[in-house]
């Protein structure tokens, strides 16, 4: 209707997110939404708009994340965590290893950076549920940005930090270390790009490394250092469903066992 | 017009994974047994050439609806002899070694684990996932799904249609809320399901946006209506899907509603004929699907603002779709139009006249029958 004051869709965004920050307020407030990309699975139940969401009858079927996450009500869970994975081909490994089935527990992806209606998503579950938050995303500096996307929020978005931010995740994997110790042959090693080492560099000199996790800066500082980067699929190369037998579950009995070790 | 197209088609089958596996065998038996034999040779690897020169097309007898697109018997050798595409025929051994062994652990892969497991195996043949995907493709004349290669599916069904996976409860999609029901990837899940419908029109959906409005107004409860969308470009589930909503309720007409630009056409086209990319299996799934909108005559309800120019890469679109002997008369002078024009427009600058007005929208065109 103005072609010449918006003439891109991002000089609407920017302008959507001016407001937002004039009002102090949410972008849902604004009645604006976004189309929903996360994924849930596992062991819960919810309302949301009088449908009923049954994800434990069948733990191993996903179910799209509702958009309107205000709408979620009744929410019933007997899972003991909450995995969010950054890959929807990483979920799907595990939805075909059944991992649902031997481990109680809810796993949500955002099929890569996550999208609004997940990240309040997630943040309703941990709310009604205070159940810890693990994620487990590739080690390279994307994955590192789409864990800090979840527990710190996003640059984009920070006035909305305080509702999208969930500052119970924590680091389950896959860090640099874990390359010798769950043996992986070297050809899964992938060099890091200049691109990513440029990004590497940027994500360090995030202000919440310094004070809020510096356990986390370290082992940035150790990607970088090393020069080299690995896949969650990578894994595999030993057997398919190790990921789902051994790696998550031995990942979390540490985190368990020694709260202190927590990261 | 040719009688025995049939013998013409090539096609992959979708298989159980012993089927699968004994198709692997054999091959292995037939290379070794011309490599034991009196006049020994290395034998070379038939692969069924997936470039436009083997495409055929299959015309519908008595009318237009029934055409669609497979590739013929012109294979490409990968031979060992030729020294530099000695790398590209052991490729492939190696990766009929390896779904031959992830079949035999009745297990599924993704394309990006194989491609791990191929590098650790052979760090010599493979060095990039390109080159795996490559390999994959028309090996062996059956499915990817068949090799083990698990897909995920971008489709989404909404509206009055009841499925029914086995042994599990029936889900109604009208009541799926503006997420729909998500389409599995997994082709034989979706052969299983039990469908029932009321409705009388199926629409796709090229966009998710729209697709999210129009679940969200409940379009479906004004007008009798499955909506479906693959979210942009068409995987193998959706249209599997489709097909077999085509076959089920046949007397179902399907409609496309995609933006006013060569790609939405091509998407049309598609759903419609099938793709040399998907090859083997683009026949199988092909569908009558009619244009609903955005059209030409739907211009004039577009404001002035809202059209956009074409760029260089539409017209690439539009060339290649111009040079497809299986383009419609009628739809290939609604490409003219655009091309001529210059202009291209979204669904969405329908929303000038309101935001209920989309629904209004096919509606009007529907019981028009203003589909072409």
């Amino acid at each position: 209707m103005h072609p010449s004051v918006f003439s891109e869709q991002t000089v609407v965004d920017r302008a959507i997110s001016d407001i937002c920050i004039l009002l102090q307020c949410s972008r849902h407030n604004l009645n604006v939404v976004s189309v929903g990309k996360g994924l849930v699975m596992g062991w819960l139940q919810f309302l949301e708009a009088g449908r009923k969401f049954d994800c434990i009858s069948s733990p191993t079927t996903a179910y799209t994340i509702p958009v309107h996450v205000e709408e979620v009500k009744d929410i019933v869970s007997v899972a003991k965590y909450i995995l969010i994975v950054e890959k929807e081909s990483v979920f799907q490994r595990l939805a075909n290893d059944k991992f649902c089935n031997a481990n109680r527990c809810i796993v949500i992806t955002g099929r890569g950076y996550p999208d609004i209606p997940t990240r309040r998503f997630l943040r309703l579950l941990v709310e009604k549920l205070c159940l810890p938050v693990y994620c487990l995303v590739d080690c390279d500096p994307y994955g590192f940005d789409i864990l800090t996307t979840y527990r710190f929020g996003s640059m984009q978005m920070a006035y909305d930090a305080k509702i999208l931010r969930v500052p119970e995740v924590q680091w389950l994997g896959v860090f640099p270390s874990d390359f010798e110790k769950y043996d992986l042959p070297q050809q899964c090693l992938l060099p890091l790009t200049a691109e990513d080492k440029r990004r590497t560099e940027t994500l360090l000199l995030r202000c919440y490394l310094q004070k809020e996790v510096p356990e986390w800066r370290l082992e940035l500082e150790l990607m970088l250092q090393k020069g080299v980067k690995f896949e969650i699929e990578a894994f595999s190369v030993h057997t398919l469903s190790f990921l789902s037998d051994q790696y998550i579950p031995s990942k979390i009995q540490e985190v368990e066992v020694l709260p202190g070790n927590k990261i | 017009m040719k009688f025995f197209t049939d013998r013409e088609i090539c096609y992959a089958d979708i298989l159980p994974p012993s089927e699968v596996r004994a198709r692997i065998e054999v091959a292995v038996l037939n290379f070794l047994k011309i490599l034991t034999c009196a006049d020994p040779a290395i034998s070379d690897l038939l692969l069924i050439n997936r470039k436009s020169s083997n495409r055929r097309v299959s015309q519908g007898l008595l009318t237009d609806d029934d055409t669609w697109i497979f590739l013929s018997r012109s294979f490409c050798k990968r031979s060992l002899i030729r020294a530099n595409a000695a790398k590209a025929f052991i490729r492939v051994w190696k990766v009929m070694e390896m779904c031959f062994k992830i079949l035999l652990q009745e297990k599924r892969v993704t394309q990006r684990e194989l491609f791990y497991k191929l590098l650790c195996v052979s760090p010599d043949c493979f060095s990039s996932q390109l080159q795996v995907n490559r390999t994959i493709q028309a090996l062996l004349r059956c499915s990817r799904f068949s090799l083990g290669i698990m897909a995920s599916s971008r489709g989404i069904v909404a509206g009055r249609l009841l499925v029914q996976e086995p042994d599990k409860e029936m889900v109604d999609c009208s009541e799926c809320g503006s997420s729909g029901y998500a389409i599995s990837g997994d082709l034989n899940l979706l052969d299983r399901l039990v469908m029932k419908t009321d409705a009388r029109y199926i629409i796709i959906v090229e966009k998710h946006a729209i697709f999210q409005r129009l679940a969200e107004d409940r379009v479906f409860n004004h007008i009798p209506i499955i909506l479906i969308t693959a979210r942009g470009y068409p995987d193998i589930a959706t249209r599997f899907l489709l097909h077999r909503m085509s076959r089920t309720f046949p007397e179902l007409p399907i409609m496309a509603l995609v933006d006013w630009n060569p790609a939405g056409l091509a998407i049309l086209c598609t759903f419609k004929f099938g793709s040399i990319g998907m090859g083997l299996e683009a026949y199988r799934y092909a569908c009558n699907v009619k244009w609903l909108g955005l059209r030409g005559d739907d211009l004039q309800l577009i404001p002035e603002e809202s059209f956009v120019s074409l760029k260089p890469r539409d017209l690439q679109i539009a060339k290649s779709l111009m040079s497809s002997e299986t383009l419609q008369e009628k739809h290939r002078e609604e490409l003219a139009l655009m091309v001529q024009s210059g202009k291209r427009a979204e669904i969405e600058a329908l929303y000038f006249h309101g935001y209920d007005y989309l629904g209004k929208y096919i509606a009007k065109k529907i019981v028009q029958a203003n589909y072409i």
